[in-house]
């Protein structure tokens, strides 16, 4: 196993939430620097580590804990991948909308402490928005939990959202729960191949009743979900006028990544002047309804310092979700820091005084 | 207790000699949220805008004075109670809705922006925040992202939280920034998710970012009567175990029922031992075709008298008997004690039947009136203060639910907040571990504890809840 050119001295491969809080106590007190692996689909994701010691494997915490379909709720283990997850729902007619790209493979832990999301987002907003429970391993030893397993929930600080997008820098997650939602009564995907993909786009997002996910990509695609009752969703495929495509094109487009592999958010009216700075030749894809674009392939310096600035400018980020430790070194992962970088850093110090977790990724 | 008169005076040279009450008898009028208990504030101090809000932040921080933000007052866990005395800093003089940008489909507001105020005006042009407290016509916007609330129409559309897009703060030592934003994703830890429900404890909201969503083409209202809470539980189970969620899915019972009745005239079946109100919004054909669905599902669970609104004035009077019905109870007792607790749905008709046992145990009226497609369960306990003693039975009886709904699975509040009301239970639900990494947290923001102070976490100063000593039973194994 290699991160950024960096090898483990040791490879770990806990498989209770106890053994990963030992091992993380354990790297504490000896001063060495340990860093989460789970389904390995964003390893890149982050500034070059600056020590790797422990490789900590994630796979062996692959227990469904708790599935209740009458509360629509779900617990499991953080090595649970996104499909077994699925999979188990699927039983009972549910799913957890979390689609990220570069799949299969994804573990619930890794694709909530990498704060990724998909084409779903459109319609049920990033996991942050239906994870009601965390249980984080953290550098002392202690395994500490989060929210619970009820859909509303405001007892105490939601602890929830400070370890999702922390790329662990923050403890390690090892069970989360989720609120699940009812299979959609009836879905169908549209596709139109269109010379002018943002306006079709905007018509789209218009409808009266939104799509579920909306995707256009650089070589003119545009792919379109829709979900509700039969007649709506009929409804809503006439105004469109696009034709049918099978189900399978949103397996296909969820196994997009690249080596280098560059994300931009920014406000949603703001997406397509941005993504113009990628250039005429360039291979992306995009939700306009959300404001994510992602860009992959023949990336330099310079294209990431032009199209960083644009989506700056907005009040928005380009992120390099993978890249050569060369590139991520000249123009680094996240850009410019927020303007509350310093209470960031209190806070990972409260967390992970000895920077133990994946030092040098997240925060500095 | 009192602050020197040279704070005083640096008080009103702030925000003005008129926004500064410190008589003791003015005092007075700020003792009391919407709880049941109330400290009087030192001095309450109204700020016109961040930049004062700042600047008596610098100089409570200086002199070590505590600062509780206040809203309308009408939170329901204490969070606006000055425990420890210090400066009740009332936002309501913010209350400019500086931006309404119907393209973005944003809203941004000051605090003290009433929750109904903003849906006015964001409705004008087809459009509507979703969380929608049933003190909304009183609540503000600051204080509903302090707390996160919640509101019928969560089931679908999701809480507070799920509504903000961006905060301005005001930390413990004046620092000022802004959290989150209009991209979707930031870089850094997620501030904005943390300071949003954290009740005043980490910082002064003084402005909003808020998501607005397009009014639905068609809304669908039915009302339906059940024999008795239990049969109208599994009609709940049954229409969200058919894949259907409702825009919202309220439930009253009969005590609820009699007084909302008497009181608003909105045609609920008086006799019935349980009242539904489901409502469905989307398109037209998505509302028809799941309004038949929801109808045939509840005649299959025993409903009877099934009325669906015939018009906008009729699903108005609908809502407004559930949204006034706290109010209506005082047609039963004077006073009530309004609780709140969460658990997981299928597990309702459980804890309602250990709710009305723990009431006639006491021999307190309940009536429970909540969000029945959340698990959201609102017991309130009805009593006339002038009953010798009767605080205190009634204060074991609220805490005799919330055990309850502990023991089955759930959480001590699912839209009031903990406050002073419940900090004492968090260990039923939370382990050492859990509250230290919470703990830790606070500590970042507010390393001399002047915010809000007394709040959400045990406090070793006061009086021990009596069910105290089963404190931990709930450990993580059982989370977990």
């Amino acid at each position: 196993m290699v991160v950024d050119g960096l090898v483990p001295v040791r490879v770990e491969k806990p498989s209770t939430a106890e053994e990963v809080a030992g091992l993380l106590r354990a790297a504490a007190e000896a001063g060495e620097a340990i860093v989460p692996v789970g389904g390995g689909r964003a390893l890149g994701f982050g500034n070059p580590l600056e020590r790797f010691d422990v490789a900590l494997e994630m796979l062996g915490l692959n227990r469904v804990i708790e599935m209740s379909q009458g509360d629509m709720t779900v617990s499991v283990e953080a090595g649970v991948t996104v499909e077994e997850l699925n999979a188990e729902l699927a039983k009972v007619g549910q799913f957890v909308p979390i689609d990220p790209f570069n799949a299969p493979g994804h573990t619930v832990g890794g694709v909530l402490a990498a704060g990724l999301s998909g084409p779903l987002r459109m319609r049920y907003g990033s996991p942050r928005e239906f994870v009601i429970g965390l249980r984080v391993a953290l550098p002392d030893g202690r395994l500490a939990s989060s929210g619970g397993r009820v859909v509303k929930n405001v007892s105490g600080y939601d602890l929830n959202k400070l370890h999702q997008g922390a790329l662990g820098s923050m403890g390690v997650i090892v069970a989360a729960s989720f609120k699940v939602f009812p299979r959609p009564l009836h879905e169908v995907t549209l596709e139109a191949r269109t010379r002018d993909g943002w306006t079709e786009a905007a018509r789209a997002l218009e409808l009266p009743m939104p799509p579920v996910a909306l995707e256009l990509t650089s070589d003119g695609r545009l792919l379109v979900r829709l979900a509700g009752t039969r007649d709506a969703v009929r409804r809503m495929a006439r105004e469109l006028g696009w034709p049918e495509a099978p189900d399978e094109v949103w397996s296909e487009h969820s196994r997009r990544g690249g080596r280098v592999w560059a994300r931009v958010s920014v406000p949603p009216g703001k997406l397509r002047e941005v993504v113009e700075t990628f250039g005429e030749r360039a291979t992306w894809w995009a939700s306009p309804g959300v404001g994510v674009a992602h860009w992959v392939g023949d990336i330099d310096a310079e294209g990431v310092q032009l199209a960083r600035a644009a989506a700056e400018r907005t009040g928005g980020t380009l992120v390099l979700i993978a890249a050569s430790v060369d590139l991520k070194r000249q123009v680094g992962t996240w850009g410019s820091p927020p303007a509350t970088l310093p209470w960031m850093l209190r806070l990972r110090d409260a967390f992970d005084p000895k920077r133990t977790l994946s030092p040098g990724r997240y925060l500095s | 207790m009192a602050l020197p008169g040279s704070v005083i005076k640096q008080l009103a040279r702030i925000v003005g000699d008129q926004h500064v009450v410190h008589s003791p008898n003015d005092l007075r009028i700020f003792e009391r949220d919407g709880s049941i208990t109330g400290a009087v504030p030192e001095a309450i101090v109204l700020p016109a805008n961040r930049d004062e809000v700042v600047e008596v932040v610098k100089l409570a921080a200086k002199n070590r004075i505590p600062i509780v933000p206040r809203g309308a007052g009408t939170g329901l866990s204490g969070g606006a109670i000055t425990v420890r005395g210090g400066i009740a800093l009332q936002l309501t003089r913010m209350r400019r809705i500086v931006e309404i940008d119907p393209i973005a489909r944003t809203a941004t507001v000051e605090p003290g922006v009433v929750n109904a105020d903003l849906q006015h005006a964001v409705g004008r042009q087809g459009l509507f925040y979703a969380p929608d407290p049933s003190s909304q016509k009183a609540c503000t916007i600051g204080g509903n992202a302090a707390e996160n609330s919640g509101g019928p129409h969560c089931l679908y559309y999701g809480v507070t939280t799920n509504h903000v897009i961006g905060l301005e703060v005001v930390f413990a030592d004046g620092s000022v920034a802004w959290l989150g934003g209009d991209a979707p994703d930031r870089v850094g830890l997620d501030l904005l998710g943390v300071m949003v429900g954290s009740e005043g404890t980490l910082g002064t909201i003084t402005r909003i970012k808020v998501k607005l969503l397009r009014l639905p083409e068609a809304v669908v209202t039915l009302m339906a009567a059940f024999p008795t809470v239990d049969t109208a539980s599994h009609a709940v189970s049954d229409v969200i175990g058919h894949g259907i969620v409702p825009a919202a899915l309220e439930m009253m019972d009969r005590v609820t029922i009699g007084a909302v009745e008497a009181h608003y005239r909105a045609g609920y079946p008086v006799d019935a031992g349980a009242v539904l109100l489901v409502e469905v919004d989307g398109l037209r054909e998505s509302c028809n075709e799941l309004a038949g669905a929801i109808e045939r599902i509840l005649h299959t669970n025993e409903a009877t008298g099934l009325r669906i609104a015939a018009d906008a004035e009729e699903r108005e009077l609908l809502w407004a008997g559930r949204k006034g019905a706290i109010g209506a109870l005082g047609r039963i007792r004077p006073n009530y004690y309004l609780h709140d607790g969460v658990v997981p749905r299928t597990r309702l008709p459980d804890v309602l039947r250990r709710v009305t046992e723990i009431g006639d145990h006491y021999r307190l009226p309940v009536a429970n009136v909540f969000h029945a497609g959340d698990g959201n369960l609102h017991p309130n306990i009805l009593f006339d203060l002038r009953d010798d003693g009767v605080m205190d039975q009634v204060e074991k009886a609220g805490e005799e639910m919330l055990y309850a709904v502990v023991e089955l699975g759930g959480t001590l509040s699912g839209e009031h907040g903990i406050g002073i009301e419940k900090n004492a239970f968090m260990p039923w639900i939370y382990g050492p571990d859990d509250l230290d990494a919470m703990l830790r947290v606070k500590q970042v923001f507010d390393p001399t504890g002047q915010l809000n102070p007394g709040k959400i976490f045990p406090d070793p100063d006061r009086e021990p809840a009596t069910l105290r000593a089963r404190a931990g039973f709930c450990s993580e194994a059982q989370w977990w």
